[in-house]
This record gives C-alpha cells, sequence and structure tokens, in this order.
C-alpha cells in the first residue's frame, strides 16, 4: 500500500500505529483503536500482516554464540533427557488420545531415546540425518502439515497437521515403492490440527508415500517422500 | 497457510522435529536443541551481554519449547519466530527482573551487522533472510536502526522510546514505521530473487 493509498482511504491516523501493532508494542486505547481499524480495512489488515512478517525477522537477525562449556548436559538433565528408561513417561499434549501416547510409549520402549547420563550422546544426529526422509502433507495442492520418517536401527515417523479438513479418527498408511500398503497407525485430529508418532517398520527409504485415510477409506491427505 | 522450516536435505524439518518433542520423543529434542542453542543463547547474550543471564534464558527457553511443543501453531508463523520470540519475551523478564542493564541497541544492533561481515553480498542469492535483515539494517540511518531494535528486540513502545531518546512521540513513531518499511522492501527484494 503505497503513501497516497493510505491518505486516500482515511487511514492515515493509523498509518504509524501499524508498525508498533505488528511489533507487539501498542498498547491501551491506541492498540484497541488500531485493530478495530485494521478489522474494517482489508487494505491495513494486509499491510499489518506484511508488517508483522518482518517484525519477526528482527529478532531472528540476532547472531549465533555457543552457549558455555555444559550447556547440553545441564539442559538435557532439566529436560529429564539424561534419564531415559523406556517405561517413563514424558509431557503428555492435551490433544493426544490414549492410544496416541501409548504409541509413543511404544516408540520410547522399542529404543528410540537416548541415554546422555554422562555425556551428550554425538550419534544421535548423524543417526536420525542418515536416511531421514521428509516431505509436506498436501490436501488439494495446499501444504497442510509434514511427515518426517527417520531411520536407524529403529525407524520411525512423525506427522502433524494443520488446517486440514482431517476430523476425529483417522489412520496413516504409507505405501512403500513396491505398491505394499502399511498400516502404521490412528489417531485423532482435533478441527484439522494434530501430531503423532508411531514406529515404522519399513525403511523410510522404500516409503513412496504417507497418506491420511479417513475411516470410510478416502485419503485426505499425502506426502510424497520418495 | 503452513509455512516449513528450510533444512539441509535429508534432515528433519523443525516442524517435525516438534511434533516429535510433542510426544516426549526425546531424540527429536536433542536434534532439536542442537540446531536452536546457538540462536537462541545468541539472542539472550545479545541483549544482555551477561553469559549468565543468558545461558538461565537460554535453558528456559529450550525447556519452554519442550513442553509447549503440542501447542505450536504453524498458521501463526514459523519454527525460528516462535522460539525466538519465546526467548526475546523470556530474556525481557530476566532483565526486568534483575533490574540489570540491557545491552545497549546501538551495540546489540553492531553485534548483528558483525555477523554479516560473511559474503553479505551473497544474502540474497542464499534465500536467508537472516542475512537480508542484518544487511538492510546497515543501510537504516543510526536514528531508524536504533528506534526499531528498541521495539523489536526490546519490546520498547514508541513512548518509551520517545522518552529514553529524548525526541517527540510522533517522531519516534515514524522512526519506527520507517525502519519497518524498508526491512520490509528489503525482504520482498530478496524473496522475489529468489522466486518466493
Amino acid at each position: 500500500m503505497s503513501e497516497d493509498d493510505v491518505r486516500a482511504s482515511g487511514c492515515d491516523p493509523f498509518t504509524d500505529d501499524l508498525a508498533e501493532l505488528a511489533l507487539g508494542v501498542l498498547t491501551g486505547r491506541e492498540r484497541a483503536q488500531a485493530l478495530s481499524h485494521v478489522e474494517s480495512c482489508p487494505r491495513c489488515a494486509e499491510e499489518l500482516e506484511q508488517l508483522s512478517r518482518v517484525a519477526d525477522t528482527v529478532v531472528q537477525a540476532a547472531p549465533d554464540v555457543d552457549p558455555p562449556m555444559g550447556f547440553e548436559v545441564r539442559l538435557f538433565e532439566r529436560m529429564g533427557v539424561a534419564d531415559v528408561r523406556p517405561h517413563r513417561q514424558r509431557l503428555r499434549p492435551s490433544v493426544w488420545v490414549p492410544a496416541v501416547a501409548a504409541v509413543a510409549a511404544a516408540a520410547l520402549a522399542l529404543g528410540l531415546g537416548l541415554s546422555l547420563s554422562s555425556s551428550p550422546a554425538p550419534t544421535v544426529a548423524a543417526q536420525h540425518a542418515k536416511g531421514t526422509v521428509s516431505a509436506s502433507l498436501l490436501e488439494n495442492g495446499e501444504t497442510v502439515g509434514h511427515v518426517v520418517a527417520f531411520g536407524g536401527a529403529h525407524p520411525w515417523i512423525s506427522m502433524m497437521l494443520a488446517d486440514s479438513t482431517a476430523k476425529g479418527t483417522v489412520q496413516c498408511i504409507v505405501v512403500t515403492d513396491d505398491g505394499t500398503t502399511h498400516h502404521v497407525g490412528t489417531f485423532v485430529a482435533r478441527q484439522g490440527y494434530g501430531a503423532w508418532i508411531a514406529p515404522l517398520h519399513v525403511k523410510p527409504g522404500d516409503v513412496r508415500t504417507a497418506e491420511v485415510v479417513s475411516p470410510s477409506g478416502t485419503v485426505i491427505a499425502t506426502a510424497t517422500l520418495g | 497457510m503452513v509455512r516449513q522450516s528450510r533444512v539441509a536435505e535429508g534432515e528433519p524439518s523443525d516442524e517435525g522435529l516438534l511434533a516429535g518433542m510433542a510426544v516426549g520423543e526425546q531424540s527429536a529434542a536433542v536434534i532439536f536443541t542442537r540446531r536452536y542453542q546457538r540462536r537462541i543463547f545468541g539472542l539472550a547474550y545479545s541483549m544482555t551481554g551477561d553469559a549468565g543471564v543468558a545461558e538461565d534464558v537460554a535453558q528456559e527457553a529450550m525447556i519452554r519449547v519442550w513442553r509447549h511443543a503440542p501447542v505450536f501453531d504453524p498458521r501463526r508463523g514459523s519454527v525460528a519466530s516462535w522460539v525466538l520470540t519465546i526467548t526475546r519475551n523470556l530474556t525481557i523478564d530476566a532483565l526486568r527482573l534483575r533490574r540489570a542493564v540491557p545491552t545497549d541497541p546501538d551495540d546489540f544492533a553492531a553485534s548483528v551487522m558483525r555477523s554479516n561481515e560473511h559474503n553479505p553480498e551473497d544474502s540474497v542469492h542464499r534465500g536467508d533472510v537472516r542475512q537480508t535483515v542484518r544487511t538492510a539494517l546497515e543501510v537504516l540511518s543510526d536514528e531508524q536502526r536504533r528506534a526499531v531494535v528498541l521495539a523489536a528486540v526490546y519490546g520498547r513502545t514508541a513512548l518509551e522510546i520517545s522518552e529514553a531518546e529524548g525526541i517527540p512521540l510522533g517522531t519516534a513513531k515514524t522512526r519506527i514505521r520507517t525502519a519497518l518499511i524498508r526491512l520490509r522492501a528489503a525482504v520482498e527484494h530478496a524473496e522475489g530473487a529468489n522466486g518466493e
């Protein structure tokens, strides 16, 4: 939106406010008035969205700095990562159904966790980088989530859905290069949103597609990994 | 629209790692930590100039990401934006609680621009928005750069900036807006050059 557009549309009193709104530093009555205007002005709404994207990038431009020695060890101790026991349950998100939590626990029981009791394990990143494949989940051509299939001794797959039409109980299947369909698990999508993880009984490199399927068998979203 | 992080081929995406963390997958947390710890600590350290405070903040930020991974909403922005906003807010809180003096915004900006000294001309072609913003900060006037850093990084309102800088409120507002618009132009130019 040009300066002329702004003035012509009567948005002038709010031009400076949009930048502050995008930066999250507008407060009180000014904020309320600006928000009220944005709700009724598509051009200012668009301007606000664009400025908000840029506002985020200023913080992201901060330089990388190596943290002090021992940072990881202290952090993983606090997170409980240093004390991995297969039976030990970690935090469970409220959106998970019990079956999903059980799947996650099964994944941990398979030894997918990492012991860091004495030092950070150097092998994990490399293990997962090797043989790991990922792809966007597409629904009607739109990206609605992501699938990552992790390699290693005990492959596993994670799936995240957002903005999907998937609702209620859905299945995840993978199709391997030989055309075989493998049922991986069942999970619950709430208002098109959900995340899920499960053991994968095929090699990630052999997976051609991962699909979210409705109970009636309709393919809702597909990720092409191979 | 779901935004997906850019990662090297074969590496799990940020979103995939968060999905793993959401169900307590510890190896996902390890990979995520190693991917982000330098950025998180770097932001906190650049804002505080104190390695001890920065470590406390960085650790707390990672703990919060770990705990709140299930509620991350990709529709509202990227993982990097989410993680670093958490870090920024925690740093502001820590500075306030400890009544510590934050780094001068000019020093923060200088550290940001110094980090872009390696091949700044290539930033557009690499599609790295961080480097694009670093380069764009360099071409802002000193006053505009200071105003946008005070607002975007330290969370200062225009009124607080006008009082701290001894300038009229309207001037503070204009500096913030002009700086943000110039940054936007730089980012849009970079995205256009990358065909996004």
